[in-house]
């Protein structure tokens, strides 16, 4: 097998030659304006300085860093948690055919298919306090009896959000993990059966072990680019109301497009690269079994 | 390896091919707008085609890049010496146009174009915003007047239109109605805020300075004087009395749905919001007036603009100073104006035509000439602190408004950002 | 299974297809709604679900002021271009991948992947269109093709190489065997057997580039260049959204990709299947 590898190596080749060119080239090129005094407002000096630009943006008095890396923090797990569970329980519910299968999962599925700024614009219509969609069929069903702030009050502004993304995601995992669980061979439920185990002892004795190199690579890549989407939240609430839905990503866009200091954006890149990163490791490592690729 | 390096090689090439395309003695002028719509971008379109047909010579291509990344792109190309020979700035992003050295000195040109003379004092003082010297050209001005719903305000009784901002307060209060859905004051909670609550609370105070909005005549920060802090809390009590509390998340959007399906009767906005509540809504609900004025006996206005310039590195600025002219000129930009809303720059336009004068355009037309009452100030946008501040003011007013913090908390707050 | 027991599972079941078909499509009647509405029905309070008179005027509108069959074919040829080089380029590494013998190279090799997807894509856009404009390549819908491969490959090479791992080695052995060469055994014999892996590849890049916004603001700028998202952005300006347009697109925008997901989802499902099934 060995003896192929160079060949093989060249097939590789044209790929990491466009992601070099492309992704890590730029990206070095970026990150550098992490150490410099980089803001478009005035580009006479330039200057290198240092980790200035960090302690900016972590000791920034108005936006708590603590706070936005809580809120960081939130928005990745809490939407990658229900993304991944509802996402599943809809490939369960899909995984058998039934008669319209294929319309019913045209219908459920296309909220992926939508612009990230047009959810955003979207939702924060439903979700407005005072004469949103959601507020107003809330109250004629009788369930609440005065408008609530989805995105003014801080107690639901991030749990807002996050429905929202979650319905943008389910998609990904719902039709990720029904292509994986169709390859769950019956002969194991049988035999699981004949052994006298439950539904629930089949679903995590046989399912889940069954599709879990899927689910570990698909909620890892999710959760790199949950934190990396910021328009929704963007959109949505501009991080407020008072920070409390601001994340790290909502905080580098809002240096790129606001104040042009592509310095301080620079600098919160890196950290979330480095939250990822370590993050990734992490993950790999408490879920990798000894031989396989992640 | 080779083989690949190649056809990357081969494929610009080909790119570069298609996209220089032949120039056969014509001069091609790039323009860039930057506060695009749909609307407004085939209104440009008809004026390069009228001028087309004078100049055939000429070809211009308009870039009209979606509004909210407009700014964005516009900075990126000129960043980078991009093909542009017209370009739209706007006060938010002149300083920092002429700081990086990307705009032509249009003093010269600005003092041989006859119609320069015709152009209105504010729009003359506008040109020379960044160091005293014409960067540029205004082309409207965009100035907040308040929008009423005379519908909803005749059915409460209210057929006295408020003249100050404490009849305006009191007017709101006494249209709500939290249980019935009925409010008052039309908040703006987002997306620069501080405009509206700057308005309210700076008009208390007696000096400010109309260089520096933020600064009194004897060089205070005018947030922080009494008057203006004890506006913050008859501000705050405006918005626990009149405004639904989803207002904090209210950006300009929320505001005109809010307006328009009569949630909140008092709207203050910009002129080109005119066809926009015309279309939604109708002329027959709505009317208005000029802003009421504060304390002081004067409301502070900030003017906001947009204008066009010339790129330093343009190959073409003489051809893209005659567009200029012919797109500054007093007949087509009344008429530019007329149908996109905001307001033009030629005194003899206002002379002329009776349309600036009259219907909803006189309340504009009333602010600009009662010096008496309307005081226009500008906000100190060539700070380096400027491009921060607009976040910071929105997130510390809104941990106010939710009490998180107290007005004295934040005035320090706001006074320490500007120290 | 007793058949009370049997007809309660099915109800159950029946009624969390509801719920997600609810929460999924409530957004989309909306949309379509106020795409249908006159524009002084689409502000009201109390909310006016249903217009007066529906009519197909924004539709009407979309197409002939604002150019929607001209970004409409953009769209289509930017993102079937990009999606097509994708595919080729994944094909083509993720065999490599999957069939390197030298585990820690492919491991390596994995994790500069899985690194792009950790970078923020606003960091590096400035870089890039610094370096496009100096190379006098800007505006160019090649480039812009090229950018959305360049977004799209990461993932289209892991799911590749995923999908070749089920392929047993001994399917390209055997292929040689008989004469035929590693790229031979790779187009004759082994891509045959994952015909609907490949249509799976093809519909996640395909979404994926038909929805993006900033790289196409950014590096196109003639009005004939523009595409789909660009020019739904466009109806939000600073007096106010162009809810009519607007929803009107939005819906006639979803319209590709819901096909795509349509023929695609079936192939996506067996794509995986058939693989597994001989591995």
């Amino acid at each position: 097998m060995v003896r192929h590898d160079r060949l093989l190596l060249k097939y590789i080749l044209p790929v990491l030659a466009l992601l070099v060119a492309l992704v890590y080239f730029p990206l070095v090129k970026g990150l550098i304006t992490a150490f410099r005094h980089y803001n478009l407002f005035d580009l006479r000096d330039t200057s290198f300085i240092g980790f200035d630009n960090f302690k900016a943006a972590i000791g920034d008095k108005t936006f708590s860093f603590a706070q936005i890396f809580l809120n960081t923090m939130i928005w990745i797990f809490a939407s990658l948690l229900f993304q991944f569970v509802l996402g599943f329980a809809l490939a369960l519910l899909l995984r058998k055919p039934f008669k319209g299968r294929g319309l019913y999962s045209g219908l459920v599925f296309y909220t992926w298919a939508l612009s990230g700024f047009a959810i955003g614009l979207l939702w924060s219509w439903i979700f407005n306090g005072q004469f949103g969609l959601a507020n107003d069929i809330l109250m004629r069903l009788g369930i609440i009896d005065s408008p609530i702030g989805f995105l003014s009050d801080p107690r639901y502004a991030m749990v807002s959000v996050v429905v929202v993304n979650v319905w943008y995601g389910i998609p990904f995992f719902g039709i990720m993990l029904l292509a994986a669980l169709q390859s769950v061979p019956n002969e194991l439920y049988e035999a699981a059966t004949i052994d006298g185990a439950g539904r629930v002892t089949r679903f995590f004795k046989v399912t889940v072990p069954f599709v879990a190199p899927v689910i570990v690579s698909t909620t890892l890549l999710r959760m790199m680019w949950i934190m990396n989407f910021p328009e929704i939240i963007f959109g949505m609430t501009n991080g407020g109301p008072a920070n409390a839905t601001n994340i790290l990503a909502t905080q580098m866009l809002y240096k790129i497009y606001k104040e042009y200091d592509y310095g301080q954006a620079s600098a919160i890149s890196f950290m979330i690269m480095a939250i990822l990163f370590a993050y990734s490791l992490l993950y790999l490592s408490a879920t990798s079994r000894k031989e396989r690729d992640f | 390896m080779k083989r690949i390096v190649l056809v990357v090689m081969v494929v610009l090439a080909a790119t570069l091919a298609i996209s220089c395309g032949a120039s056969n003695g014509k001069v091609q002028l790039t323009f860039l707008e930057v506060l695009t719509s749909p609307e407004r971008t085939a209104m440009i379109n008809g004026i390069i085609a009228d001028y087309e047909k004078l100049h055939p010579n000429v070809t211009i291509n308009l870039i009209s890049p979606p509004y909210e990344s407009a700014d964005n792109k516009l900075t990126m190309m000129l960043n980078n010496d991009e093909k542009l020979d017209i370009i739209e700035v706007r006060d938010y992003t002149l300083r920092q146009f002429v700081n990086n050295k990307k705009l032509e000195n249009l003093e010269k040109r600005l003092a041989a174009w006859s119609e320069g003379k015709d152009l209105l004092p504010i729009a003359l003082a506008s040109a020379r915003t960044a160091d005293n010297i014409a960067y540029i050209i205004p082309q409207f001005f965009y100035i907040k007047a308040l929008f009423v719903r005379t519908d909803i305000l005749a059915a409460k009784g209210i057929t006295v239109m408020p003249k100050t901002f404490d009849e305006l307060i009191a007017d709101c209060k006494k249209v709500t109605n939290k249980k019935k859905g009925q409010f008052g004051f039309d908040w703006r909670g987002k997306s620069s805020e501080f405009k509206f609550s700057d308005l309210i609370q700076l008009s208390d105070v007696p000096n400010i300075d109309p260089n520096n909005i933020y600064k009194t005549a004897d060089g205070a920060f005018s947030l922080a004087t009494p008057e203006a802090q004890a506006a913050l809390v008859k501000y705050v009590n405006l918005f626990k009395d009149s405004v639904p509390s989803d207002g904090i998340n209210w950006g300009f959007n929320e505001q005109v749905n809010a307006f328009i399906s009569g949630v909140t009767p008092f709207l203050i906005q910009d002129p080109d919001t005119v066809s926009l509540v015309d279309k939604q809504l109708g002329r027959d609900k709505y009317t208005v007036i000029p802003l009421p004025v504060g304390k002081s006996g004067k409301a502070v206005v900030d003017y906001g603009f947009a204008s066009l310039g010339i790129p330093s590195y343009s190959k073409h600025k003489d051809a893209a100073w005659d567009f200029i002219k012919f797109f500054s000129s007093a007949k087509e930009n009344a008429a530019f104006c007329k149908q996109y809303g905001p307001l033009p720059v030629h005194a003899s336009t206002y002379a002329d035509d009776p349309f600036f004068s009259t219907g909803v355009y006189q309340a504009w037309r009333t602010e600009m000439s009662d010096q008496d009452h309307y005081l226009f100030v500008k906000y100190p946008l060539g700070s380096e602190k400027w491009p921060a501040w607009p976040q910071t003011h929105e997130q510390t007013m809104q941990s106010l408004l939710l009490g998180k913090i107290s007005p004295t908390e934040a005035t320090a707050k706001f006074a320490d950002y500007w120290k | 299974m007793s058949p009370k027991g049997r007809f309660l599972r099915s109800a159950g079941k029946f009624l969390a297809l509801a719920a997600f078909l609810i929460f999924a499509i409530g957004p989309l009647l909306w949309i379509i709604l106020t795409s249908l509405k006159d524009l002084k029905e689409v502000y009201t309070f109390p909310i006016q679900y249903f217009p007066k008179k529906p009519s197909f005027a924004s539709y009407t509108k979309l197409f002939s002021f604002a150019r929607f069959g001209v970004y409409f074919r953009n769209s289509l040829i930017l993102t079937l271009t990009a999606s097509f080089g994708a595919l080729v380029f994944a094909v083509l590494s993720g065999f490599g991948l999957s069939r390197i013998g030298k585990r820690s190279l492919k491991q390596r090799l994995l994790l500069l992947l899985y690194f792009t997807q950790m970078v923020p894509p606003f960091i590096i856009m400035t870089p890039l269109y610094t370096t496009f404009s100096s190379m006098g390549a800007s505006d160019s819908m090649i480039i812009v093709a090229i950018i959305y491969v360049s977004i799209v490959l990461a993932f289209s090479v892991i799911m590749a190489k995923s999908f070749f791992d089920r392929i047993p080695i001994e399917i390209d052995e055997a292929a040689r065997v008989d004469g035929c060469s590693v790229f031979q055994s790779l187009v004759w014999v082994i891509i045959p057997v994952m015909r609907s892996g490949l249509a799976a590849i093809f519909c996640f890049a395909f979404v994926n580039i038909w929805n993006e916004l900033f790289v196409a603001v950014l590096f196109l700028n003639s009005p004939n260049h523009l595409t789909i998202p660009v020019a739904l952005n466009s109806f939000i300006s600073k007096a106010g959204i162009s809810w009519d347009i607007l929803s009107a697109g939005i819906v006639v925008a979803l319209l590709p990709t819901m096909l795509v997901f349509a023929f695609g989802q079936r192939y996506i499902v067996a794509g995986l299947t058939e693989g597994s099934v001989k591995g």
